[in-house]
């Protein structure tokens, strides 16, 4: 294989960022059509934000020549770069997400959400007050709307940063953008359906509207993927000589088990056929979903070994793609 | 204003007499003290094309174009690659990261990774030289008078009298770059 500039490391951060912004926008999106059975989505949504990113984004810095001067991206905005759009939109989800999940911590551990309610009690711990019920519901429903967009932002910089660059004919489709959303918002989902999964359930009261929501949630963004990767393969296909030569990479290529096989069989048909399974009955309003612990941890986990092997495929497959004809040198 | 401010540095490059003897690519390994393995220009092979007898064999050396419209510096997050005055595109080493993004947006491949300052860096024209009056490496070296430097915007410069007499190509036109290294082949 080939050596790129671009390697193992920006290929996890790609893939943490989207799973951050996947589980963000689950998380606002069951605030928002509320009810006290999507609560606990909302806050295994929200507690899981915030950490895959910062991880991603440590390992990005990392990968920097000068990891040490990676605050240079923050003195400036330069407009016609995405890298430098995503810092600062990578910035300020991050924030807004770590506050979003200060205020989804549960009892007992909810320290976090006490304030001082008077001056002279800054000072004195002991003296913090709770915040009200109220304000903390109205707290986290204005965050998860500011946040949605954010999170919006953040799974689609990811495709963006890689669509946006012409020189590499593999990459250089609008279709990347969506894709890599999509993905995003569907790994999120699987990572707060496996945790769900494998905390299981105290109670059964909610659970069945609950899994249907992850479970549909899911179903409806892999046939989203489904839908960019068929316009993918065929606009690139019927396009110009670079371009049509770069799916090849896809098409006999060296990545063309990687993506057939790992992002196709194992991170699209195979989850969506288990999903799909666990719905019939819904479906066919027979009853209730299928559910087991099995079900969903497979489906989670395939959803996420797809959704990494999709970013290794397009990082590396894209670095082998040129402009031709290429000039030996 | 004078005309020394208008100023439009370009390369002409006359692949016919490329004898691929690479001395380019070692004076400017020399001069610029570039990294061992890494290259700031390059002489490419085109060919052998044809059926014999009719054999053709061309090369077509290379640095970076200095594109009118730079990919490279339209990515960078930091801003540390910029257009001089001049038209010659640089990097302020102070604010590169090493994100390694516009190697990913050249098309022409003419930037490396240098690992041990842990900067991208490529061909600078020989600013250095240029400013002291002094060609660059690789034009005072070449042994076939194949490479040529000077002002694309003065009409009497020896690369104008060149583009005005003899047809001339840049690499990925199409892309929209305006490189400012042409062929002449």
């Amino acid at each position: 294989m080939e050596t790129f500039e671009w390697g193992i490391l920006v290929v996890n951060y790609l893939f943490l960022a989207g799973v951050s912004a996947g589980a963000f926008a689950i998380s606002s999106f069951a605030t928002y059509i509320g009810g006290p059975h999507f609560r606990r989505v909302a806050r295994i949504g929200a507690l899981i934000a915030p950490w895959p990113v910062a991880v991603g984004v440590g390992l990005l810095v990392l990968d920097l020549g000068r990891p040490l001067a990676f605050w240079h991206l923050f003195l400036t905005v330069q407009y016609t770069s995405p890298m430098s759009i995503g810092s600062w939109l990578l910035t300020g989800f991050i924030g807004l997400s770590l506050v979003y999940a200060a205020l989804w911590v549960p009892a007992p551990f909810d320290h976090l959400l006490r304030v001082p309610t008077r001056v002279q009690d800054v000072l004195h711990f002991t003296r913090w007050r709770l915040l009200a019920p109220q304000t903390i519901r109205r707290a986290r429903a204005i965050l998860a709307a500011l946040g949605f967009p954010l999170s919006l932002g953040v799974g689609i910089y990811t495709g963006i940063l890689l669509g946006a660059v012409p020189s590499r004919p593999f990459w250089n489709t609008p279709m990347l953008a969506q894709l890599f959303l999509f993905s995003a918002m569907s790994t999120g989902t699987a990572t707060v359906l496996l945790v769900t999964a494998l905390i299981g359930a105290r109670h059964a009261d909610g659970l069945e509207e609950e899994r249907r929501l992850l479970i549909s949630s899911d179903v409806v963004l892999i046939v989203l993927e489904i839908f960019m990767l068929i316009p993918f393969l065929l606009h690139h296909a019927l396009s110009t000589w670079s371009s049509a030569s770069s799916i090849e990479l896809i098409l006999g290529g060296e990545y063309t088990l990687w993506f057939w096989i790992g992002v196709i069989l194992l991170g699209i048909l195979l989850p969506l056929a288990i999903e799909a399974y666990e719905l019939f009955p819904v479906i066919l309003k027979e009853g209730a979903a299928r559910y087991s612990l099995a079900l969903s941890a497979a489906s989670g986990v395939l959803v996420l070994v797809g959704g990494f092997i999709l970013r290794l495929v397009f990082v590396y497959a894209g670095q082998a793609s040129h402009f031709l004809p290429v000039v030996a040198r | 204003m004078t005309s020394e401010n208008k100023k439009r540095w370009g390369m002409v490059i006359e692949t016919r007499r490329c004898i691929d003897c690479k001395a380019c690519m070692v004076a400017c390994e020399i001069e610029n003290q570039v990294p061992l393995g890494k290259h700031r220009n390059w002489v490419g092979q085109i060919g052998p094309t044809g059926t014999f007898p009719t054999l053709g064999l061309r090369f077509e050396p290379g640095n970076c174009m200095h594109c009118e419209n730079p990919p490279c510096e339209r990515v960078c997050p930091t801003g540390a690659t910029y257009q001089r005055e001049d038209g010659i595109v640089l990097i302020d080493y102070d604010k590169c990261i090493g994100c390694r993004y516009c190697m990913q947006a050249c098309p022409y491949d003419a930037r490396y990774f240098d690992q041990a300052r842990g900067v991208v860096d490529k061909c600078t024209f020989c600013v250095h030289r240029l400013d002291a009056g002094q060609p660059p490496a690789c034009v005072e070296t070449c042994v076939g008078g194949a490479r040529h430097y000077g002002d694309l915007n003065d009409p009497n410069s020896e690369v104008s009298k060149l583009l005005a007499t003899n047809e001339h190509t840049v690499i990925y036109e199409e892309a929209g770059t305006e490189p400012k290294v042409f062929y002449i082949s």
